[in-house]
């Protein structure tokens, strides 16, 4: 029995090759393997968004039965969004579960993602922590995700302040990314992530 | 329009999906073969039927696509409802469709035919989800159409002498009986 999965999969990719959106290096995907089940997504940060410029990897798994089920799709490139575990980069979208319809393609998979980079969804979150960072101290969101997507997307715009306080964790031994959570999760307070990580 | 464009932006749960239908126009080449292609394997329909909202896809296809979620059935293609009984089979000229579809596995559903005279006939009497519904001055005409319809419907009518078409003829003596009675007391109340 052919495999109706790697079929459609091979016409997708014919797809998205040829879209707008690649000619424009918005979103992009690539083979791992010659199996045509395991793909490499690249999305990039939509403009006037924490996330801008930055270059997110997704990791794509094809189903036997894709389209019939949606592919699972998960974030290689850490990243702090409220949809998005910070921890495992496992996404939380209506699409990629009860949502999905088999008319969807990898092409409209990965341009609803950079929907939901400029779009979050806070009551519906993936992430608790980020989530109610969003909701409560809006601007520190906003400033910690652009300091993830300069370390780990190297999107072009710095947060210096923040930089420079996981620096000092990192001096005093800390493991950088551990540092960075800590300080992310706790407003950027020095202490409390001290004390986080320690305990 | 290319047929393999999702527009089916789910808003809802989970975080937002618009501006994910993108711009639909976006493969100007090849004279549209994409418009026969089906929904959900992009390849040309076989065994093709059309939704009520105008999609088009391989019977197989769609088949398992309603198997995959026999508690929500959608359209693939624009979410809305959709049921095996609901799509109607093409028939192109040279299809492979002489043979009985239902030879196939799964079976296609069946073209729906109706018989055109008798819908303009009688305002009020419902021919559309295969429910009838007649208000309360048609009642003894609709009962009419009912009866008549037995004789117009699909499977041809029995040869006369049959013992079937004998029943029928006084199947439909009794009820055109009832009717008049119905009309008799009608006038009398
Ligand atoms: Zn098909
Ligand atoms: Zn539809």
């Amino acid at each position: 029995m052919a495999n109706i999965a790697v079929a459609r999969i091979k016409r997708e990719f014919k797809e998205v090759v040829k879209s707008e959106e690649v000619a424009k290096c918005h979103i992009k995907v690539e083979l791992v393997d010659d199996s045509f089940t395991s793909l490499r997504g690249e999305i990039l940060g939509p403009p006037d968004t924490p996330y801008e410029g930055g270059t997110f990897i997704l990791d794509i798994r094809i189903p036997e039965t894709y389209p019939f089920n949606p592919p699972k799709v998960q974030f290689l490139t850490k990243i702090w969004h409220p949809n998005i575990s910070s921890v495992t980069g496992a996404i939380c979208l209506d699409i990629l579960k009860d949502q999905w319809a088999a008319a969807m393609t990898l092409r409209t998979v990965l341009l609803s993602l950079q929907a939901l980079l400029a779009a979050p969804e806070p009551d519906d979150p993936q992430d608790a922590v980020v989530a109610r960072q969003y909701k409560e101290t809006s601007d520190i969101f906003s400033q910690t995700a652009r300091h993830w997507a300069s370390n780990y997307a190297s999107a072009p715009h710095r947060e210096p302040v923040m930089d420079d306080k996981v620096a000092q964790l990192k001096n005093m031994g800390f493991d950088e990314h551990k540092a960075r959570v800590a300080l992310s999760t706790h407003n950027w307070d020095i202490e409390q992530a001290m004390e986080n990580i320690l305990s | 329009m290319s047929a393999t464009d999702s527009t089916a932006g789910a808003s809802g749960s989970g975080g937002s999906t618009q501006g994910a239908s993108g711009s639909s126009g976006d493969a100007p080449e090849q004279p549209d073969t994409s418009t026969y292609e089906c929904n959900i394997c992009l390849d040309t329909a076989r065994d093709a039927v059309i939704s009520h909202c105008g999609h088009l896809f391989c019977w197989p296809c769609l088949h398992q696509w309603l198997e995959t979620r026999p508690n929500r059935q959608v359209c693939p293609v624009c979410k809305a409802g959709i049921s095996k009984d609901k799509v109607i089979p093409l028939y192109g000229r040279g299809s492979t469709d002489q043979k009985d579809p239902r030879d196939k596995v799964p079976p296609r559903p069946q073209g729906l035919r109706t018989e055109p005279e008798n819908n303009a006939n009688f305002p009020g009497f419902g021919f559309g989800e295969g429910g009838f519904q007649f208000g309360i001055g048609a009642f003894p005409f609709g009962f009419f159409a009912t009866t008549f319809n037995f004789n117009n419907g699909r499977p041809p009518p029995p040869g006369p002498g049959t013992q079937q078409h004998g029943e029928e003829q006084f199947l439909s003596k009794v009820f055109l009986w009832v009717a008049m009675m119905c009309v008799v007391w009608l006038l009398i109340s």
